[in-house]
């Protein structure tokens, strides 16, 4: 039973329709965690002791545990508290809120790099608040967190494999189920290990083209 | 409904038995996975673009597949060619090869982040080479090196719950059996979860001890990309 690569390349159009389920939900995830983890961001930085307290404790336990519990709560607990969620609105919940707390924590990094001249300045001008924060501060946050936030899309999208787990048909599902018929579960892997591989190569090289474009931007 | 912890209590065995398993595995990958990371870094560092080349698409495609595939190819890929393991012994090399790339990136950037000259200019007060590598070069390397060795092995040890799909009976596993035996998540997940928590804050309790004895200066963070990190420290140092 040597390697088939023919095997490997008849399946390959199997697996690319499979990762365009990965590539929409790791775009949902990455669109929530962003939203979610901008808001968290900025409720955080006004301070309030015990919300600030509540926040430090969900972000050490998404921090502490593994992100397959994490997904194995969202998809066991929540039916069993009332909240009965698909497989893949239980996942992709359970993945953005993880991936909310890390673009949350390097937003919080990049927020010490933002010279605080500019907020006391726009405070002076009698800038409201909402001005302040979507007009001087994000524009300048997001730029900064850019290789951050590359670096969170390939976790998200090799997260979206852990979502097979729970019966989610991505790329390793459909690959498992082609195995399963075809008894060649090394090659049909392979394939998936691929997809995976060509998602990400993209998104870092996108990734080293945006930066290279806001270094200059910059300039 | 109502959250009952007693509802546990004959399965506690079960889960510190997994529980000891996860720490078992997480310790010998990184031992493993250690030696493997230095050992490609210090291949990467060699003149010429061979090396180069080599350890890059070792490091980049181990780092762009998600770890669950990696361990299917290696489960699956290993009686493949005739090899026929113990899942937990798969399960372990598995989770070492995947930290190997990871650790190999913080090795290489430790070493590259020395000042050129140190152990030249050690030599030249009249060190022996040995006392220039153990006086001057290693406690420069070590003081980079852990703070982001560190939060690779946390993310390493969470990452060993994926070990519970190849039937690995760690503690993502057991309680996925104690779950079936009691219907009781609520319950199985927040014991599951505060153990890991428990071993987390373990391991980087003992890193911040190791931090002291070495002196790192960063504060050891649970970042998960420290190269990302260390470009945004160095744009805030551009910007101030």
């Amino acid at each position: 039973m040597g390697f088939k690569l023919d095997y490997l390349l008849s399946i390959l159009p199997a697996l690319m329709r499979a990762a365009a389920v990965n590539i929409r939900l790791a775009l949902l995830i990455m669109l929530l965690a962003l939203a979610l983890g901008t808001a968290l961001t900025i409720l955080r930085s006004r301070k309030i002791a015990a919300v600030n307290a509540f926040i430090a404790v969900v972000i050490s336990f998404v921090r502490g545990t593994p992100l397959l519990i994490q997904i194995f709560i969202a998809y066991y607990v929540l039916p069993a508290v009332g909240l009965d969620l698909s497989p893949q609105v239980a996942g992709v919940s359970a993945i953005a809120f993880n991936s909310m707390v890390f673009v949350s924590e390097s937003m919080r990094g990049g927020l010490a790099t933002i010279d605080s001249g500019q907020i006391e300045a726009a405070t002076a001008l009698g800038l409201p608040p909402r001005a302040i924060w979507f007009k001087v501060v994000l524009p300048q946050l997001f730029r900064r967190i850019v290789p951050v936030l590359i670096n969170e899309a390939t976790i998200v999208v090799k997260g979206t494999a852990l979502l097979s787990v729970i019966t989610v048909v991505e790329v390793l599902r459909t690959a498992q189920q082609i195995a399963s018929a075809s008894y060649r579960p090394f090659e049909t892997l392979i394939g998936a290990a691929l997809m995976f591989l060509a998602i990400n190569l993209v998104i870092s090289l996108s990734g080293r083209v945006a930066e290279s474009r806001f270094a200059r931007s910059r300039i | 409904m109502h959250f009952n912890p007693a509802l546990l209590l004959d399965y506690w065995p079960l889960l510190l038995q997994g529980a000891w398993l996860t720490v078992q595995v997480s310790a010998t990958a990184l031992v493993i996975g250690y030696a493997a990371g230095i050992a490609v870094a210090l291949i990467a560092l060699m003149p010429g673009w061979p090396p180069r080349l080599v350890t890059g698409l070792y490091i980049e495609t181990l780092r762009n597949i998600p770890f669950i595939i990696l361990l299917f190819v290696v489960y699956y890929g290993l009686p493949f060619s005739g090899i026929r393991l113990p899942a937990t012994f798969v399960g372990t090399l598995a989770l070492a090869l995947f930290a190997s790339a990871y650790y190999a990136e913080i090795v290489r950037a430790a070493i590259l982040a020395l000042p050129r000259g140190q152990f030249e200019s050690a030599r030249a007060i009249g060190m022996s080479p040995a006392e220039a590598m153990w006086h001057v070069v290693a406690p420069q390397i070590l003081r980079t090196l852990v703070p982001p060795s560190t939060n690779m092995t946390l993310t390493m040890m969470k990452e060993s719950a994926v070990l519970s799909s190849i039937t690995v009976p760690e503690l993502t596993y057991q309680s996925l059996v104690v779950q079936g035996n009691t219907f009781a998540p609520f319950e199985v997940f927040a014991a599951v979860a505060s153990i890991y928590w428990l071993i987390a804050a373990v391991i980087a309790e003992c890193s911040r001890w190791l931090e002291r004895r070495v002196g790192a200066t960063q504060a050891g963070g649970v970042s998960r990309n420290t190269i990302a990190e260390r470009y945004l420290s160095l744009v805030a140092r551009r910007a101030s």
